[in-house]
């Protein structure tokens, strides 16, 4: 297993796709610059900048890493030799789910650092009427992780339900458009203001809300740009509900894996 | 790497139908009416859930949208508009980045700086400001914008007196507690401003900010004192004093009081007691 995520881990590193969205992250070093643009808030603009940049970089390693990873073992025949090893493909699959989440973690820890640096700069040029608050900063960044992680999870599910391209990544775009809505959504059906929506919407937009992941629940970015204190349950509640919902995930990626035929 | 010779002429033509190309549409775009370049803005919700987390991002650059195209507008040299800015577009605007991320100081700040003044919208500057302190419940520059709309804009001394208390309570600025009691007076409630000057005189800890307070409330105590007069005399005879003086002839006053900032009280027509002075030692001075 430890072989595995090793291996793993190396090998997205190599990876060209991950040399061009290092590339992306050049951007960072242009935020004190673009926030000295605000008006009042420049310290703030650059950790809006900062937050919503790594997260998008995120988001695209997601996807990329997560929708490809055993899809392109596939189609290079790797799995074939790896599997005809003792090793059964439950724990390769999790090897491989585990190297992903630490390469998002790791890129996080590095990206994170820089941005932490770029706040630090512009929240020079003009300093805030508010403090940063660098512990929510950090709540903020490890919410994001967790929620990439919950998509990487799902990344690898539609990986074992198809061996194509087009469901893995088109799949996790609309998992990841969809668990940004859902509260929303829930929110919306049961206002006032869709009173007179039939009852079987209602319980339609309220199962789905269950069902699909609420990544609302991991956005601290009010709390990490202006310094809004955060409860303890706005802390433990996603961390919970990241760990039962990725498992429950896994598990089932891991289910089908093992019973799936390979040509 | 060898061309193929056809090239050799399509691509001399192509280079040079781009740079007339690229040069004609940069300069259609700079001209490009600013209605279109800032009018259409999808609806707030269909924005809210394309931009999953980026919502904060979202309303900054619609912001920063607006700052440049109304920076684009003025004219350095003069500071004066060139062209009438397009002002229900950016409302519109800054209405959708309030409503992306209800914390952005940038839209308020703007607001309060066009609104009120160019467009003559103070009430829809206030309507922002007040929908901004449910959210920034921090800040005291909100209530201090409202406040000053309400007073200098809009003449509701009562909502001015109002926001100016909480902008004071909020940054603990002797300035809005000063302005908060003027208000209050102004608005009719004399008595509620001598109460709340003399209760924030005494927790005041400058001696500077507490005898200012004083002065303030020793201003509007003689301002009750005509105030009572002045309701008797109503009671009395049926109809509004003329002048102070006539209080005085008809002995419900021992004197026409003192006024701290050395001016002299007089009647509006209303029947409202003001001073010469304004309640300011600048005003006194004139």
């Amino acid at each position: 297993m430890v072989n595995i995520v090793a291996i793993n881990l190396l090998a997205i590193i190599r990876d060209r796709v991950f040399h061009g969205i290092l590339v992306v992250a050049l951007l960072f070093l242009l935020i004190p610059s673009i926030s000295s643009l605000s008006m009042r808030q420049v310290t703030e603009l650059s950790i809006t900048l900062s937050l919503s940049l790594l997260s998008f970089i995120l988001l695209l390693l997601s996807i990329s890493l997560g929708a490809t990873s055993l899809w392109k073992d596939i189609e290079r025949r790797y799995t074939y030799s790896v599997l005809s090893l003792p090793l059964d493909r439950g724990t390769f699959l999790v090897g491989k789910f585990v190297s992903v989440t630490l390469f998002l973690l790791l890129a996080t820890f590095v990206m994170g650092a820089v941005a932490c640096a770029m706040i630090w700069l512009s929240s020079g040029i003009y300093p805030s009427e508010r403090p940063i608050v660098w512990w929510n900063l950090v709540a903020c960044i490890g919410a994001d992780v967790l929620k990439y992680t919950v998509l990487v999870a799902y990344a690898f599910l539609f990986s074992t339900l198809s061996t194509s391209f087009f469901l893995p990544i088109f799949g996790t775009i609309s998992v990841f458009l969809a668990g940004n809505a859902t509260q929303q959504a829930y929110d919306y059906v049961h206002s006032q203001a869709a009173k007179t929506l039939p009852a079987l919407v209602k319980n339609a937009a309220s199962f789905l809300y269950y069902l699909l992941p609420n990544f609302s629940a991991f956005d601290l970015k009010v709390n990490a740009i202006y310094g809004i204190p955060l409860t303890a349950k706005a802390l433990y509640l996603p961390v919970l509900y990241f760990c039962i919902y990725t498992s429950l995930l896994i598990i089932a990626a891991t289910a089908i894996f093992s019973r799936s035929e390979m040509k | 790497m060898k061309l193929p010779r056809p090239l050799y002429v399509i691509l001399p033509l192509l280079m040079a139908s781009y740079l007339l190309v690229v040069f004609a549409l940069a300069d259609y775009m700079k001209n490009k009416p600013f209605l279109e370049k800032l009018g259409y803005i999808p609806s707030v919700n269909t924005m809210k859930v394309l931009a999953a987390d980026h919502k904060q991002f979202l309303s900054s650059s619609l912001m920063l949208k607006v700052i440049m195209y109304y920076g684009g507008l003025v004219d350095k040299g003069s500071n004066s508009l060139l062209v009438p800015a397009d002002y229900p577009a950016m409302s519109r605007t800054i209405d959708a980045a309030l409503k992306l991320d209800p914390y952005n100081i940038d839209c308020y700040y703007f607001a309060q700086a066009i609104l009120p003044w160019d467009v003559g919208r103070a009430d829809l500057a206030n309507r922002f400001l007040e929908y901004g302190m449910t959210y920034r419940t921090w800040d005291w520059s909100l209530p201090f914008y409202a406040g000053f709309n309400y007073a200098y804009f809009m003449k509701d001394y009562a909502n001015a007196a109002r926001l100016y208390r909480r902008a004071a309570e909020l940054s603990g600025n002797d300035m809005f507690m000063n302005l908060a009691g003027r208000y209050m007076q102004r608005s009719g409630k004399t008595e509620m401003a001598i109460a709340y000057l003399d209760l924030m005189a005494r927790s005041a800890r400058q001696s500077a900010l507490r005898k200012s307070l004083g002065i303030r409330r020793d201003a509007f105590l003689a301002v009750l004192t005509i105030e009572k007069a002045r309701d008797a005399y109503q009671q009395k005879n049926g109809k509004l004093p003329g002048s102070v003086d006539d209080l005085v002839q008809a002995g419900l006053l021992h004197g026409v009081p003192h006024d701290p900032y050395g001016g002299t009280f007089y009647l509006r027509n209303d029947g409202s007691v003001n001073s010469t002075s304004g309640f300011s030692f600048e005003g006194g001075k004139k």
